[in-house]
């Protein structure tokens, strides 16, 4: 009530102010960007000149007003604690109180900004085998937001089970988002933390200043000197889950009098952690920016960043291996050299940004914004290599016991005593005597190429390169038309060539590896043209080409991505009520462009003949009489994609929000979903179509006197989604490509984050609750092809993928057996399969205590619901059947049922304190332990392995067992900073 | 207390100052030396050597067994041989044959590309603790004979009387290298007609020339061949009905006769295809001699019958081994050749399939039920005017 009469109070004034003459006003409310809850206490400062005007703190309800000024532009800032502050030109004439509705701040990080969470978003989990990084980078006040987007990440949480590329992450503008695989591009500005503080984020179904977006929020890093917390910052940080130690020192100089800022960040990450060996990081951070503020009207900003550096990555192994080795964390990937641990497994970056923005800001409701952004160098992830030589993998099948002896006779494995030898050899008990059949062993390697005395390397170390080229031009502006209506818009175009090839990395002792394939041999040994990998230069040299350290090697390509969209936003506001509109009109194409012949997909020559080797002809057709071709330029996939929004929301009393929105999107594919087999050939999948997705969610807040709060129910179908992948398939004997379409996805729960003050001061209680439901809901269509010969060997539904049956079962005789009735076995019902690799249940309840610059925090976290990842060979009615080709319960139980995680719970704790010494110094400290209760069995996500064993009679496949990754036991991070 | 408590407190030091030394190897280390060659063994490092034909004398037919086991002769003992076959060009597989003078002896060690870890003319000495001794291709009656004294590790299936040592640990402790840089290519024995085994009775205790690399002169084409092809692999491949025998009894009513028209050493699944889509097969049955698959009118199936659009949908597509019949003298020797091999497509030359030429052989002298088999290493093992084959 107060509240009401505060502001009719103001509003009266100024209706005074205007009858009193030709003196103005500026009215207007802080809200918080995300969410348009009021801001309580927020500093607004107005200025004319250099000279301060006024100066307001805000009410609970977030509402300002300044009355009796004199025509004339003003410089209004505004600043809250835990957010980004802001200023504004406004022009106040005629006398006219100019109500500026709201002036919205962005959330900068909470107290807890030191603990830098983006830390955690930089593994790069495809290398992993995790398809996805996890959601991370959500900067803002809300209460779940928070929890979710760092407190969850151990566990690899998806915020409502989507995947990485449906977030859309913008640097000073520009959607950063991987041109070729979408996924979330963190790892460009990892250890930049100070640098990239600055963020604006959306949620969900929410639009922004910077685009439509998409349903899975939106995040726009400034990026930009003046938005540098000002003043020096050192810190040093160090941490046992991940990299050992990061030291890091910023400098910003803020705004200067004449008009220029600057700011540089520099870091380096080093060491490994206390759970993976193998895993290290050796990585600098440098970040560089100027800025000159040239007029009022006009800001132009120019910065570079980049993280080169080198990171050992784990692999997932099965859990036979982890219990022989007692360790859910072993890693397979490492191995002793010379007595040295010695990583396989090693990405290395250089990737360079540079960015131009510039701010145009003609009046006070005008402003225009464009950016041009470059992304270049080099992205290489080593693994090994070799020809015809032992799989020299410690955890390869053949290597375990179960691979000679398994309980199940039907498996045909009756040797227990070779078992034995296999167990004996991963004797974790003796690690020194064992290392070198535990682990990598890089002195045989080394051995086998020093046995040829022609210096040909049997086992090499390659580097898959994926090289981008990125240039982006993204404009947009901002307009307030009325008093009640804004308009957002602008333009992007996106122009991307990535080289995609392999070089040599370490010939292990050898002189050169030679370019051929070896897979292609395997069925083709015959014929010697039909197995280079550089059919043009066998032709040429009428040899194999004999690869030297750095030389690029077994395939070499670029992908071509063009983009250009065009969108706006329609912003209303009246009253209490708000409604949004949004919509954006784009357009994609992209092809593949192969720089090297391939004798198994030799095309046409240069003028259009086939090519023929002593008599055989190399050049291919497909089943539509198309050519089959590794070399030049691909049909181009087009795609016209749009997308919509509406979203509707109600303030009532300042305190309590209600929302509605909802979405449609027209996507197109990426590029590492559309070609069948992008390493040799040009063939597109059949039936690439568009992805479609309609989204809708429902909001209600809260926030008043300490409390707050919001649940959220959405419900999100994502349909026409595509999949590619390439693997060994016992049944055909070859390296095959599996092209699934028709994927259909369906995500809805409910999002529930609560806030409570207790009874003494500084003390609060959180809880935040994520109930999803991410299921699968369509019958995919697959076509199978052999790698070699591109050539069909299956084409049909897979029959499992959204839900498998699970069959009545009854007792006779004491044995319980599968019930039949006249029509075959019964149905009892149908098990759904979930989107893998997320818990779908998650909930944590958290005590929050802060007093002096004190801070201490104890939290308590559930999960349950998360599901391990499908392989869509195992859904199929063919591996469901076996040798007989007869499905039956037990077979398809086996084989087409989903593994389910067990559930975990966790607790963690956190305290910190900083210290101001003479008003200018800050010192302080903040530790962090994560899992205190050391739970070393929660499985966070993995894969299943696409291979099948033969039974006994071979009339049944059984799986092989799947690889898994397991979360970090115990761990802590401490970080010491000292500001000034 | 106390001291335990310290001495806890060291230990816990110790181990994470050496976990901490090896998590920053990485990161610390510009580039890594190349690793020492391998250790390699002489006649010193083992106490007792006996000879191949000296262990292949333990065995008994169908009584495999493991060593030493009531063979005190066998008590660490170790045999010593210099390698004579090679994986390479995928002929052999999986395993390599090392001989001495008194015979040739089958190592069945279980791994890829072995050739790059034993060379070709290598020494190599395996301890016979815990291996076992079998022998593989042995059948009784009349029409059966001897196969070949093996080394391996047994096999409770009872499938084989040996199977692979396959685990490393395991192959690291019975197969030792000599050294690499010191190797002596086995020169091979060029025999006569009359040196050939007995494949009824003999094995590498009574014949020298059983298991070594051994060259063959004239042998002349027998137009005769043998391939055992499956309809599906993923199927029982005991069950006759998944069974298709290219023989000297099944389908030989063509103009081919008993050669099936294959004039190659062996097929890949690319001229396997080949072969069958000319239907140069369509009269064999599926089915053995005991049973043969049925059509629905009770008449016996043909591969003809599966013929469907003419590419055999039917039949499984696969590299297959093929065993070339030739003479020498009177005595029949068949060569086997592997369809995995890089040389399986090679024409046979002409003049040697037309009975004009003779061709002379090198490879490794084996028995199989009674039978002589001849495994060649590589192409050029072949050789037709004193001229090795391409």
């Amino acid at each position: 009530m107060r509240k009401a009469i505060l502001s009719f109070a103001l509003l009266l004034l100024a209706v005074a102010a205007v009858a009193q003459g030709f003196t103005g006003g500026i009215t207007a409310t802080v809200v918080n960007r995300s969410g348009r809850l009021p801001i309580e206490g927020a500093k607004v400062v107005l200025t004319q000149g250099d000279e301060a005007v006024a100066s307001v703190t805000t009410g609970p309800d977030g509402k300002f007003g300044f009355s009796g000024l004199d025509n004339g532009s003003y410089t209004l800032s505004v600043e809250a604690e835990d957010f980004v502050g802001t200023q504004i030109n406004v022009l106040v004439e005629k006398g006219f109180v100019r109500d500026l509705v709201f002036v919205t701040l962005s959330p900068s990080s909470s107290i807890k900004e030191d603990i830098d969470d983006s830390n955690f978003a930089e593994f790069d989990l495809t290398d992993t085998g995790y398809s996805d990084a996890p959601t991370i980078l959500f900067g803002s006040n809300d209460v779940y937001s928070k929890v979710a987007g760092y407190g969850f990440s151990a566990v690899r949480f998806k915020n409502r089970g989507y995947n990485s590329e449906t977030e859309d992450v913008y640097l000073a503008g520009v959607k950063m988002n991987d041109a070729l695989t979408g996924y979330s591009p963190y790892s460009l500005w990892s250890g930049l933390n100070e640098a990239m503080r600055s963020k604006d984020t959306a949620m969900g179904l929410e639009t922004s200043e910077y685009g439509v977006g998409g349903f899975n929020g939106m995040t726009n890093i400034s990026g930009i000197p003046s938005s540098v917390r000002p003043g020096w910052r050192f810190s040093v940080l160090s941490n046992s889950a991940l990299y050992r130690l990061r030291v890091m020192a910023n400098y910003a100089s803020g705004q200067l009098d004449n008009g220029w800022s600057y700011a540089f960040n520099v870091s380096a990450r080093v060491g490994g952690n206390d759970w993976v060996k193998g895993v290290y990081y050796k990585s600098l951070s440098f970040y560089g920016g100027v800025e000159k503020k040239i007029t009022d009207e006009h800001r132009l900003a120019l910065i570079a960043f980049a993280t080169p550096g080198e990171r050992g990555a784990q692999n997932a192994s099965t859990q036979e291996v982890y219990d022989l080795m007692g360790d859910n964390m072993y890693n397979s990937n490492w191995g002793y050299q010379n007595g040295k641990v010695r990583n396989s497994r090693v990405r290395r970056t250089f990737e360079p940004v540079i960015a131009l923005k510039y701010d145009f800001t003609p009046s006070d409701g005008f402003s225009a914004s464009a950016t041009a952004l470059y992304r270049t160098g080099k992205n290489g992830y080593t693994a090994l290599d070799w020809y015809d030589a032992m799989d020299p993998r410690p955890d390869y099948y053949r290597n375990l016991p179960s691979y000679s002896y398994f309980e199940d006779e039907d498996y045909n494995r009756s040797n227990d005593e070779k078992a034995a030898w296999a167990t004996e050899m991963w004797n974790r008990n003796y690690p020194k005597t064992y290392a070198n059949y535990q682990h990598l062993n890089w002195d045989r390697l080394y051995n086998v190429n020093y046995n040829n005395k022609d210096g040909r390397s049997k086992y090499a170390l390659e580097e898959r390169h994926v090289d981008q080229n990125d240039l982006n031009f993204a404009g947009s502006f901002k307009w307030r038309l009325t008093d009640f209506m804004k308009v957002n818009g602008g333009l992007s175009l996106k122009w991307n060539r990535t080289e995609n090839y392999k070089s040599v990395n370490d010939l292990l002792g050898g002189r050169y590896y030679l370019n051929v394939d070896q897979f292609a041999e395997r069925d083709f040994a015959a014929n010697e043209a039909l197995i280079q990998n550089d059919l043009d230069y066998f032709l040429r040299n009428g040899a194999a080409q004999k690869m030297e350290k750095g030389g690029k090697y077994g395939y070499d390509y670029l992908a071509q991505i063009r983009r250009a969209k065009a969108w706006a936003n329609a912003e209303f506001n009246k009253g209490g009520f708000s409604a949004t509109v949004a919509a954006s009109l784009g357009y994609e194409s992209f092809w593949r462009e192969g720089l090297v012949r391939k004798g198994l997909f030799a095309g046409l020559d240069d003028n259009g003949d086939e090519i023929v080797y002593k008599g055989v002809t190399l050049t291919s057709y497909d089943q539509y009489g198309r050519v089959i071709t590794s070399k030049g330029k691909s049909g181009v996939s087009r795609f016209l994609t749009y997308s919509g929004k509406l979203g509707l929301a109600y303030t009532l009393n300042g305190s309590h929000r209600f929302s509605a929105n909802l979405g449609y999107f027209n996507d197109a594919p990426t590029f590492n979903q559309a070609f069948i087999s992008a390493r040799t050939r040009n063939s597109i999948i059949d039936g690439l179509t568009t992805i479609k997705s309609f989204s809708t969610d429902v909001n209600y807040e809260f926030s008043a006197n300490g409390f707050s709060g919001r649940i959220t129910g959405y419900c999100t179908k994502i349909m026409d989604q595509t999949d590619v992948m390439s693997f060994y398939d016992d049944s055909q004997q070859s390296f095959t490509n599996f092209a699934m379409t028709g994927i259909d996805q369906r995500h809805m729960g409910i999002e529930l984050g609560v806030k409570v003050p207790l009874f003494v001061d500084g003390l609060s209680a959180s809880g935040v609750l994520s109930w999803g439901d991410f299921i699968y809901t369509s019958t995919p269509h697959m076509v199978q092809t052999v790698d070699n010969s591109a050539k069909i060997v299956r084409e049909e539904d897979v029959k499992y993928w959204k839900s498998h049956p699970e069959f009545k079962k009854t007792t006779i005789g004491g044995i319980e057996v599968y019930d039949q009735d006249a029509d075959g076995y019964i149905v009892k019902r149908q098990i759904r399969h979930h989107v893998p690799s997320t818990p779908q249940l998650a909930a944590e309840l958290a005590l929050n205590y802060r007093y002096n610059y004190w801070f201490f925090e104890v939290n308590g976290q559930y999960f349950a619901h998360s599901y391990l990842d499908m392989n869509p060979l195992y859904r199929t009615s063919f591996a469901c059947a076996g040798g007989d080709g007869v499905e039956t319960p037990q077979e398809i139980e086996a084989m087409a049922s989903q593994e389910e995680f067990a559930p975990a719970f966790l607790l963690n704790a956190s305290v910190g304190k900083s210290w101001y010494i003479n008003r200018k110094y800050n010192i302080g400290f903040s530790l962090e332990v994560k899992n205190i209760l050391d739970n070393r069995n929660v499985r966070t996500g993995g894969y299943e392995q696409t291979r099948l064993i033969k039974s006994t009679g071979k009339d049944r496949y059984y799986p092989f067992d799947p690889k898994y990754f397991y979360m970090q036991g115990a761990n802590y991070m401490l970080n010491l900073y000292f500001r000034f | 207390m106390k001291k335990s408590i310290v001495i806890a407190a060291v230990l816990t030091a110790a181990v994470s100052c050496q976990s901490l030394k090896e998590e920053f190897q990485p990161v610390v280390t510009p580039g890594y030396d190349n690793p020492a060659p391998y250790r390699y063994y002489t006649d010193a490092d083992f106490g007792k050597i006996i000879t191949i034909a000296e262990l292949a004398g333990q065995y008994t037919p169908e009584k495999p067994f493991e060593m030493p086991k009531d063979k005190d002769i066998l008590k660490g003992a170790v045999i010593k041989g210099v390698i004579s076959s090679t994986d390479q060009p995928g002929n052999f597989y999986k395993s390599f044959f090392i001989q001495d003078e008194t015979g040739g002896m089958e190592i069945k060690v279980g791994k890829n590309g072995l050739y790059n870890d034993y060379l070709p003319g290598q020494t190599v000495y395996v301890k016979l603790d815990g291996l076992t001794l079998g022998m593989y291709g042995y059948k009784t009656g009349n029409y059966g004979g001897m196969g070949m004294v093996q080394v391996g590790f047994s096999d409770p299936s009872g499938e084989y009387e040996t199977s692979y040592m396959e685990i490393s640990y395991f192959i690291d402790r019975h197969v030792f290298r000599g050294n690499p840089n010191d190797l002596h290519p086995v020169q091979p024995k060029v025999i006569t007609e009359d040196e050939l085994p007995n494949a009824k009775t003999d094995t590498q205790k009574s014949n020298a020339n059983v298991g070594r690399l051994v060259t063959l002169k004239g042998l002349r084409y027998d137009n005769e061949i043998f391939c055992l092809l499956y309809l599906d692999s993923n199927k029982d491949k005991k069950a006759a009905e998944n069974r298709v025998f290219l023989s000297d009894s099944n389908g030989v009513d063509t103009e081919y006769g008993k050669t099936h028209g294959v004039t190659t050493w062996a097929m890949s699944k690319d001229k396997m295809t080949y072969y069958i889509e000319q239907g140069l097969w369509d009269t064999c049955k599926v089915g053995s001699g005991s049973t043969y698959a049925k059509k629905p009118d009770g008449s016996d199936l043909t591969l003809g019958d599966l013929k469907g659009d003419g590419t055999y949908p039917g039949v499984e597509k696969a590299a297959y081994s093929v065993s070339q019949y030739f003479r020498m003298g009177s005595t029949v020797i068949q060569i086997r050749t592997s369809g995995f091999s890089k040389f399986s497509d090679r024409e046979i030359p002409e003049e040697v399939l037309d009975g004009t030429k003779t061709v002379d052989v090198t490879g490794v002298l084996s028995l199989y039920q009674g039978s002589i088999q001849f495994t060649v290493n590589n192409i050029s093992d072949f050789a037709v005017d004193g001229k090795p084959l391409e």
